[in-house]
């Protein structure tokens, strides 16, 4: 027989989480009804899609340089999910673990060195 | 200090990472001028690496003194005779780039940069005996050549064929990760020891199906049929020095971590993968020579040359043997030398403005205007077609004497027999350049860099080259033994 009384803090964090993001969501709309701030348009109606209309076809030419700052983005991003795992094992890699590190930290670096140069992160 | 002899060991491969980052920076901030210096100092580096890696290979080196990071890596001279291929194949591309580029302008000091990077993935596959470092060294030495198939950007040849390389191997990547994770699931270990002690006796279905994908996977980086579909679409639309690249560095740090996985990792299960190999060979073989025989353009004829001499090479694998293993090496050493130097003269052909000639009919009559130049290529095909005073024919000799001494007599009749097929498409070259009325459009000049390349590769596959036939031999056996005493 499942124990269930071991389960009573996941219970109590739903409850408040869900109440807690419905308070989010509802609180705004209410306040604007109340305060007269409600008045839809076109623009605030539309979805949020990263600065291109949502629904069109979507085999149409974008600029490459969304694509390279995704690129660049994932690249970072990898590299701080990297960094959780050496961070809480860095008392068993030692010295070696942590000069690891650096020296890819410092690869990094440069390849973010050679994009900045380049003009990668140059919007215009 | 285990971790001061592990770094001492690596220490080419820290060279040429060292040396890419810090040419890196340098094409960052000098620009599109300092390329020649950067092919300069990334050939030196080249150099620097050769001398490095060379006495580790002439003394035989093997066994738990060479491996580094607790069996992540081995420098021992097998791979050691790789690495010694590889660098002087790069630094054959390196030599050939700069003037093919600039033509255009747009030879850019990421080149050399990349070549390095390509390089260093390649001495990773080479010295890979964990499935970990094997992929690392793959997908290092992949991104930097699709980089490379597509570095005409503004030529729809080349941008196709980056974007294809690109595709197919990205699939192929998958196919050879999904086998890599069947062998982990079924041995337990990415280690290519202890896969092979977790290997013995009967195998299970799903790690004969690890074996399965693993190979067809490094089959389709060595293009061999039927993973070869890419390599004429590649071979044709990148630029020339980058298609000597691909046919020469690559294959040999395929073929190479091929063999270290079949006789390493897997050499326990011989008898399963004999019979992939086997036929693999033979449809390479077949599907190179009967491929080439309708091509008008002759780079794509050397992507089905290249297709053809990876069957010979794989004759080699199937007998399993320390001889068979040797003889794939000199084979290698002759190969890169026929092609790089075939890469060379097609590179140095010229039209009035300088523009590349890759036409077979443009080529006719060649021997009337350009009697040196036609003169290397016919000897380059007379030697890939294993015609016997010239050194191709001692490669192929070697890998069928190791095919007949491991009781392979069929097999080795039958590549012979194929190889006759093969002579064709070779022959029918030098008939156009001797033969054929001049079509007057092979007029450029060359540059003596490119010159002086040829010339050694065309007197390495000269008779002379039988000189080196003891001295080639006895390094390769040596190198071959010793991926036979990490196995034992």
């Amino acid at each position: 027989m499942v124990d269930l009384t071991q389960y009573l803090p996941i219970l109590i964090f739903l409850v408040i989480a869900l109440g807690l993001s419905g308070l989010f969501v509802f609180l705004p709309m209410g306040v604007s009804r109340l305060t007269g701030a409600h008045k839809p348009s076109k623009d605030k109606l539309a979805e949020y899609e990263c600065g291109f209309p949502a629904f069109e076809d979507s085999r149409h030419q974008f600029d490459v340089r969304f694509y390279l700052v995704a690129i660049l983005f994932i690249i970072f991003d990898l590299e701080a999910a990297f960094l959780f795992p050496w961070a809480v094992s860095l008392d068993l890699t030692g010295w070696a673990g942590w000069i690891t590190m650096m020296v890819f930290l410092g690869e990094l670096l440069i390849g973010f060195a050679y994009a900045w140069k380049k003009g990668a992160l140059e919007w215009e | 200090m285990e971790l001061k002899q592990s770094l001492g060991l690596i220490a080419p491969e820290i060279l040429l990472s060292i040396a890419s980052l810090v040419l890196l920076l340098v094409s960052a901030w000098a620009g599109d001028k300092a390329s020649r210096a950067i092919s300069v100092v990334a050939c030196f580096v080249l150099g620097a690496c050769f001398f490095i890696v060379a006495p580790t290979v002439c003394a035989g080196v093997a066994g738990p003194d060479v491996v580094a990071f607790n069996g992540l890596f081995t420098a021992d001279a097998f791979s050691g005779f790789a690495k010694l291929l590889i660098f002087a194949a790069t630094g054959a591309a390196l030599v050939m780039a700069p003037k093919f580029f600039e033509r255009t302008n747009s030879m850019m000091p990421e080149f050399p940069v990349l070549i390095l990077l390509a390089a260093l993935g390649m001495c990773l596959m080479v010295s890979a005996t964990d499935l970990m470092t094997l992929y690392i060294g793959l997908e290092l030495n992949s991104l930097a050549s699709y980089v490379l198939a597509a570095f005409l950007r503004n030529d729809e040849r080349s941008a196709e064929a980056g974007i294809k390389y690109f595709v197919l191997g990205a699939l192929a990547s998958g196919i050879l990760l999904f086998g890599m994770s069947l062998t982990y699931g079924f041995t337990g270990s990415t280690d290519f020891g202890t896969v092979r002690a977790a290997l013995t006796g009967d195998m299970s279905t799903g790690a004969m199906f690890a074996v399965v994908f693993v190979l067809a996977g490094l089959a389709f980086k060595i293009s061999a049929v039927p993973f070869h579909m890419w390599t004429p679409d590649v071979y044709e639309g990148s630029p020339t020095p980058v298609t000597a690249f691909f046919a020469t560095a690559p294959k040999v740090a395929a073929v190479s971590l091929l063999m270290r996985v079949s006789l390493d990792a897997f050499g326990m299960q011989a008898d399963a993968w004999r019979q992939i190999v086997l036929f693999v060979a033979l449809a390479s073989i077949v599907v190179g020579a009967l491929g080439a025989i309708g091509q008008s353009n002759i780079k794509r004829l050397m992507a089905f040359s290249s297709i053809n001499n990876v069957g010979f090479i794989l004759i080699g694998l199937v007998t399993g043997t320390v001889q068979g293993a040797s003889a794939m090496l000199v084979y290698l050493a002759i190969y890169i030398a026929m092609t790089a130097g075939s890469f060379l003269a097609i590179i140095m052909m010229k039209d009035e403005a300088g523009a590349p000639v890759e036409k077979i009919s443009d080529i006719a009559g060649l021997s009337r205007t350009k009697p040196a130049l036609a003169l290397c290529l016919a000897m380059m095909m007379f030697s890939l077609a294993g015609i016997p005073p010239l050194f191709g024919f001692w490669g192929k000799f070697v890998v069928f004497q190791a095919a007949v001494e491991a009781n392979l007599v069929a097999l080795a009749a039958i590549g012979i027999a194929a190889s006759v097929i093969g002579a064709f498409y070779y022959l029918k070259i030098v008939k156009v350049m001797y033969f054929d009325e001049p079509a007057d459009v092979v007029k450029g000049q060359s540059d003596w860099a490119h010159w002086a390349l040829l010339i050694i590769s065309t007197a390495f596959i000269s008779p002379l080259g039988y000189l080196l036939t003891t001295w080639l031999g006895g390094i390769a056996d040596k190198a071959a033994a010793t991926l036979f005493l990490v196995a034992a």
